[in-house]
């Protein structure tokens, strides 16, 4: 045992003199975690900024003393409405040229240009004499988001508008049918307008909640922010090269001829190996410990019940330490090293979810994330940076841990054969 | 009584009709004698030594080691030898002092012992001083010495050395002769390769001559350099009449042979010094005049020419 933690200590000594390698271990997961969840709007969870929306209303007013509401001023004080002011911004242009070309410029994603017939085609209800008219949506194709939150407004309170109508052509048959024609247009108002203020309160219901399943046990679980996500995932993608770099230096120390001499020590192919295992093991745990204390202190992470977090730590070192072995017994030369290795880390790390930190459910890419230790791992992270314990998180160890046993005895295997 | 005992070793890469490095070579080595492998770059020296350091399986006979195989007691050869690689083998980005208590750990020894045992090589290797400096900046003369110092913390019964001082310069080299030597006359039993024909004369009590794997001679100096006979070789030229001056050379007593190679008169001689004046006087009798003359006696470079037909360093 004193050949093996002296073979691991002379590589943890050397692995801590390498700037750059200490700099790619520590900083770059940090840094990256950072612009990401600066980019998704910080550690708070999801939120997505305001839509600015540029808005002319043409709609020509109904007449005073109607009954009718003028459409397109619902339409206006719906997209004003303080529901939704997280969502839009909305400013009223002066012409439908205007609006367009604020849209040009880019100072609005979105223009709303409502026509000037809106009311009549709405609430004209000569049966004979149908009117269509269409609410123009003028939209910046890079956008995704924020116009499809726009043209879904716009979309449902026009579908309360076509309610209406159809109340209006109804209470019309009605009027007609009981020989009040000269009352039908009056009934036909009413029951528009009736319809549009019942809708109201359902148009109101606009916001968007989210939650997340309860936990086991009926504990509620806690919002996620999405830096805590991004930082989980990329942990575990950089332990797998942090692991790699250490790993690697048995090939390295086979072209330096350091290995041979080694072998002409008294000091056994086991404890070689373990040496090896042990300082690639101790140097991820340690790179995964500071970028925990890291996100905690500089990204205010709430990581979840602490046996839970370092029972998991302990697992995914134990993954990336077997891990890199396992690739570099496939190898021959320090050169193949880096390049076959970060080709696998990196695939597993795309099939995993380590760039989102997501641990998505029920979908093919689901299925997939499951085949890959990391994808486990950050089921894991998923359910106690949600608030979840141990008892949650028994199979995203128990898995990623088998990986680890499979990969380790692979490359003890070959290193056997490859050095015997 | 013979420490290091080889019989037979054998080793082909790639079997059936892979190349063989070694084919059958035996030798011992008696308890505190220094005894070299010369032969030239491919000659299976290093993969003698590869076979006797346990490094490489041997694909026939075995060695001995104190009375333990290196093919099935490795762990016990082990302890018992020092194996100083042809290649530095040392870690850079440490210093001298971490890389021999690093080292000294693999060999079992800790504590303070280790540490006292470390101060010892140091002092041996005189690099007191830089102890502390990281082995990247040291010369190449500094670094073959820590190489050495290496081999020599667990105090080893036996010490291989696989060409210890190629590349480097001759300050350097005659430090390393010296501190050779030294550990022989502390009782050291020394296994050196070499291609440097000087070395192993100077160093060697015994040689043994090694060609396309196999063992061609063995010996002292002096016995080797019987094999081919005591005659010095003298080559002259002269300022006219060269045909001529061979002629009568050949009639000088000690002369046992002489011809002509191009501009030079190629003489065989017995006793280089007594024959030497003789020369000169025969040719101020002819009126001529020795313009050049280069004398070189037997030597194990001769040997290697005389048993391969090829000279050591082609």
């Amino acid at each position: 045992m004193r050949r093996v933690f002296a073979i691991a200590f002379k590589d943890l000594r050397s692995t801590y003199r390498n700037i750059p390698a200490l700099a790619m271990m520590l900083a770059a997961p940090l840094a990256l975690s950072a612009l990401l969840g600066f980019a998704f709007g910080g550690s708070s969870g999801y939120s997505v900024a305001a839509t600015k929306v540029a808005v002319v209303n043409l709609d020509t007013a109904p007449a005073q003393g109607s009954q009718t509401p003028a459409a397109g001023a619902a339409i206006v004080d719906i997209l004003q409405s303080p529901d939704l002011k997280d969502l839009l911004t909305v400013s009223e242009k002066a012409s439908a040229q205007a609006a367009r070309t604020s849209v040009d410029d880019g100072e609005d994603v979105v223009a709303v240009i409502i026509p000037e017939d809106l009311s009549s085609a709405i609430f004209g209800i000569d049966a004979a004499a149908p009117q269509t008219a269409a609410v123009e949506l003028y939209q910046n194709p890079t956008q995704g988001i924020g116009d499809a939150i726009v043209q879904s407004v716009v979309g449902q309170s026009l579908l309360a508008f076509n309610g209406a109508r159809a109340a209006a052509v109804a209470a019309q048959g009605v009027a007609t049918a009981n020989g009040d024609a000269d009352g039908a247009g009056t009934a036909a108002q009413k029951a528009a307008a009736a319809f549009v203020h019942r809708s109201e309160g359902s148009s109101r219901t606009l916001a968007v909640a989210s939650r997340a399943p309860d936990l086991r046990g009926g504990r509620a679980a806690k919002q996620v922010g999405i830096t805590g996500l991004v930082l989980a995932g990329m942990m575990i993608f950089f332990m797998f090269f942090g692991a790699s770099n250490v790993a690697r230096t048995i090939l390295t120390e086979e072209r330096d001829g350091t290995l041979p001499r080694l072998f002409t020590t008294p000091a056994t192919r086991s404890s070689i190996l373990g040496g090896k295992f042990t300082s690639t093991f101790l140097t991820v745990l340690v790179q995964a410990v500071i970028i925990i204390v890291c996100g905690r202190l500089f990204f205010g992470i709430d990581w979840g019940a602490l046996d839970a977090v370092a029972l998991l730590i302990l697992v995914a070192a134990a993954v990336a330490a077997s891990l890199g072995l396992f690739v570099i017994s496939l190898v021959r030369t320090p050169a193949q090293a880096g390049a076959i290795g970060a080709g696998v880390y990196l695939v597993l790390a795309l099939l995993g979810g380590n760039f989102t930190g997501t641990a998505q459910s029920g979908t093919t890419y689901a299925t997939v994330q499951r085949f890959t230790p990391n994808g486990w791992l950050l089921v894991g992270w998923n359910e106690i940076l949600r608030g979840g314990g141990i008892g949650d998180i028994v199979r995203a160890l128990l898995i990623p841990l088998a990986f680890a046993v499979v990969f380790f005895a692979v490359a003890v295997w070959r290193f056997r054969k490859r050095f015997a | 009584m013979s420490i290091v005992e080889v019989r037979d070793l054998k080793k082909q890469y790639d079997p059936p009709k892979g190349v063989v490095a070694v084919d059958g070579v035996s030798f011992a080595i008696a308890e505190g004698e220094i005894f070299s492998l010369l032969g030239p770059n491919g000659a299976g020296k290093s993969t003698t030594i590869s076979m006797l350091s346990c490094l490489l399986r041997p694909s026939g006979g075995d060695a001995t080691i104190a009375g333990h195989s290196v093919t099935s007691d490795a762990q016990a050869v082990k302890a018992l030898i020092g194996v100083v690689p042809q290649d530095i083998a040392l870690y850079p980005d440490m210093s001298a002092r971490e890389n021999l208590v690093f080292w000294g750990r693999m060999y079992g020894l800790s504590g303070a012992e280790l540490h006292r045992r470390v101060d010892e090589v140091l002092e041996l290797i005189t690099l007191t001083d830089r102890q502390k400096d990281r082995v990247e900046k040291y010369s190449g003369g500094m670094k073959r010495r820590v190489n050495i110092g290496v081999a020599l913390l667990h105090k080893p019964k036996v010490l291989y050395l696989d060409e210890p001082t190629v590349g480097i310069d001759p300050q350097s080299r005659r430090s390393i002769l010296d501190g050779i030597l030294a550990l022989r006359d502390q009782g050291m039993t020394i296994l050196y390769t070499t291609h440097y024909m000087a070395e192993a004369q100077e160093l060697s009590d015994r040689v043994g001559i090694v060609d396309r794997g196999r063992m061609i001679a063995t010996g002292t100096h002096e016995e080797l350099v019987k094999t081919i006979g005591e005659e010095a070789h003298v080559e002259l030229r002269v300022d006219h009449g060269l045909e001529a001056m061979v002629e009568r050379w050949r009639g000088v007593a000690g002369v046992t042979d002489a011809s002509l190679n191009e501009e030079h008169a190629v003489l065989l001689v017995h006793d280089a010094d007594q024959v030497l004046p003789r020369l000169f006087e025969a040719a101020a009798a002819a009126g001529s005049r020795i313009t050049e003359i280069n004398v070189t006696e037997p030597n194990l470079e001769m040997v290697f020419l005389h048993l391969t037909g090829r000279a050591l360093r082609e």
